[in-house]
């Protein structure tokens, strides 16, 4: 660690080159390495061919191509695939059986910690504890909207990871402090459903007014308009930014979440400016993942360019603060 | 409505275009190549359904037998196929049986509509589930004989 906060790639960030094969997985690991990343974090389900059981082979490939490119295997991205049978949820055993899969193999190769999520439920997550400090990989849930703090199941969360002699944590993911629509949300309201654009710009104006959903339901709108205006009210909101402080004692890595910086380079959905000087003060020392998800919107946009903005402003904002 | 919509165009690949499945001098039927929609692969379980439609006409659903990974199943069978991964960049074969296969150089319209689960989505009791739609022209240029 050269500074308090180091920059990692997730490269999810780069979903819409490799899906559509523009991008091989070294060539992710390329990318990153020449725009100055020195971590990465890999979504296993999405990486690995022979998911969700990846041979020793693979592995030890994994592991030279992270040599190659000079980059620290920072998070192993993990799911509780819950849903995963047709008619029932995954019972305790299956969930405790592909958690410590997960923290071996992501042990394997050299990762710091394994990112799981909410549903391996309070229980089964403080029993992971000796696991972790055992097998030496730490364990994180991701907070993401629409959970935060406040959600009952969260509050016990974090009372688990104080306790936790420092082997259990959160990563919390910026979609949590979302604020206002993003441009590519706005355009695909207007091109790919139908909604008129001047109606578009008229219920992010009242949402930003905080006027009531139930208000705007009841105005002159298409069942598309009224559908984004679930979706406006569901996704943004005021930024609560005591939730950092309260997941900030046991945060272990940090998604930096966003959809679209435009050539001013300034988050307008997500308030980055404050949350990073926040982070910067609490003394958080460890990897912050430039996380764009534009592509679930548009997969034209150029995704380098758009990590490129995200990470001359965050520069921006730390240097500063 | 939002996230995970613009994977749909990945449903139907392009690229293979449409294949007649040749066995000796016979023509069992063609083939068209799937991607799953999404920035991750998934179970074959949590495909809910998936019908086909080539020039307007919906395939019956015995007629498409759906490989991947060194496998063959029907439709029917996915419900049950939980250890069944279908990695993103694997693409599926869809082999859809008619006598003689299509004429090579004709073009045809093809529609998917699929329904499918995420599994890890359940914040607040309820999973999501998406329509993984897609229709795109594809040209029958060639044929193969193995799958």
């Amino acid at each position: 660690m050269t500074r308090q906060i180091e920059l990692c790639l997730t490269l999810y960030a780069l979903s819409a080159e490799y899906t559509t094969g523009r991008f091989t997985l070294e060539d992710c690991l390329k990318k990153a390495h020449e725009m100055g990343y020195t971590g990465i974090e890999m979504v296993a389900s999405q990486m690995i061919p022979e998911y969700p059981h990846p041979s020793g082979e693979w592995m030890d490939t994994f592991i030279l191509l992270m040599e190659k490119y000079k980059l620290t295997p920072v998070c192993y991205s993990a799911y509780i695939d819950m849903g995963t049978h047709s008619d029932r949820d995954l019972n305790e055993n299956e969930i405790i059986q592909s958690t410590i899969d997960d923290m071996c193999y992501a042990k394997y190769m050299g990762f710091q910690l394994v990112r799981t999520q909410h549903a391996i439920s309070p229980k089964i997550f403080k029993n992971m504890k000796p696991y972790a400090e055992k097998i030496g990989i730490k364990l994180a849930i991701e907070m993401h909207h629409p959970h935060n703090p406040e959600v009952p199941e969260w509050k016990e969360y974090l009372k688990i990871m104080k306790d936790s002699e420092g082997w259990l944590g959160v990563v919390p993911d910026f979609s949590i402090f979302a604020e206002h629509p993003h441009k590519l949300n706005i355009i695909q309201a207007v091109e790919d459903y139908g909604c008129r654009r001047e109606k578009v710009d008229e219920i992010i104006k009242k949402h930003g007014s905080y006027i009531k959903k139930e208000m705007l339901l009841a105005g002159d709108y298409t069942e598309a308009e009224k559908k984004f205006i679930e979706d406006v009210y569901s996704t943004y909101g005021k930024a609560h930014f005591e939730w950092l402080d309260m997941v900030l004692p046991y945060t272990m890595y940090i998604h930096g979440k966003f959809w679209y910086l435009g050539e001013d380079e300034i988050d307008t959905t997500i308030p980055c400016d404050k949350l990073l000087p926040i982070i910067k003060k609490s003394g958080f020392t460890g990897f912050m993942a430039s996380e764009y998800e534009g592509h679930h919107y548009n997969d034209k946009l150029d995704s380098c360019e758009q990590l490129q903005r995200w990470i001359n402003m965050s520069n921006r904002i730390l240097e500063k603060c | 409505m939002a996230q995970f919509q613009a994977y749909n165009k990945l449903l139907i690949s392009q690229n293979e275009e449409i294949l007649n499945y040749k066995v000796g001098e016979y023509t069992l039927g063609y083939v068209i190549h799937c991607q799953y929609p999404s920035y991750r692969g998934t179970y074959l379980s949590c495909i809910e359904s998936m019908n086909v439609y080539v020039d307007g006409e919906e395939i019956p659903e015995e007629k498409i037998y759906f490989n991947l990974n060194g496998k063959q199943f029907l439709l029917k069978q996915f419900q049950d196929l939980y250890k069944e991964y279908w990695f993103i960049l694997n693409k599926a074969k869809l082999l859809i049986l008619v006598d003689g296969g299509l004429k090579q150089g004709s073009r045809h319209n093809i529609e998917i509509k699929m329904s499918h689960k995420i599994p890890y989505t359940g914040y607040f009791g309820s999973y999501l589930v998406l329509a993984g739609d897609d229709k795109k022209t594809l040209e029958v240029k060639g044929e193969v004989n193995t799958l």
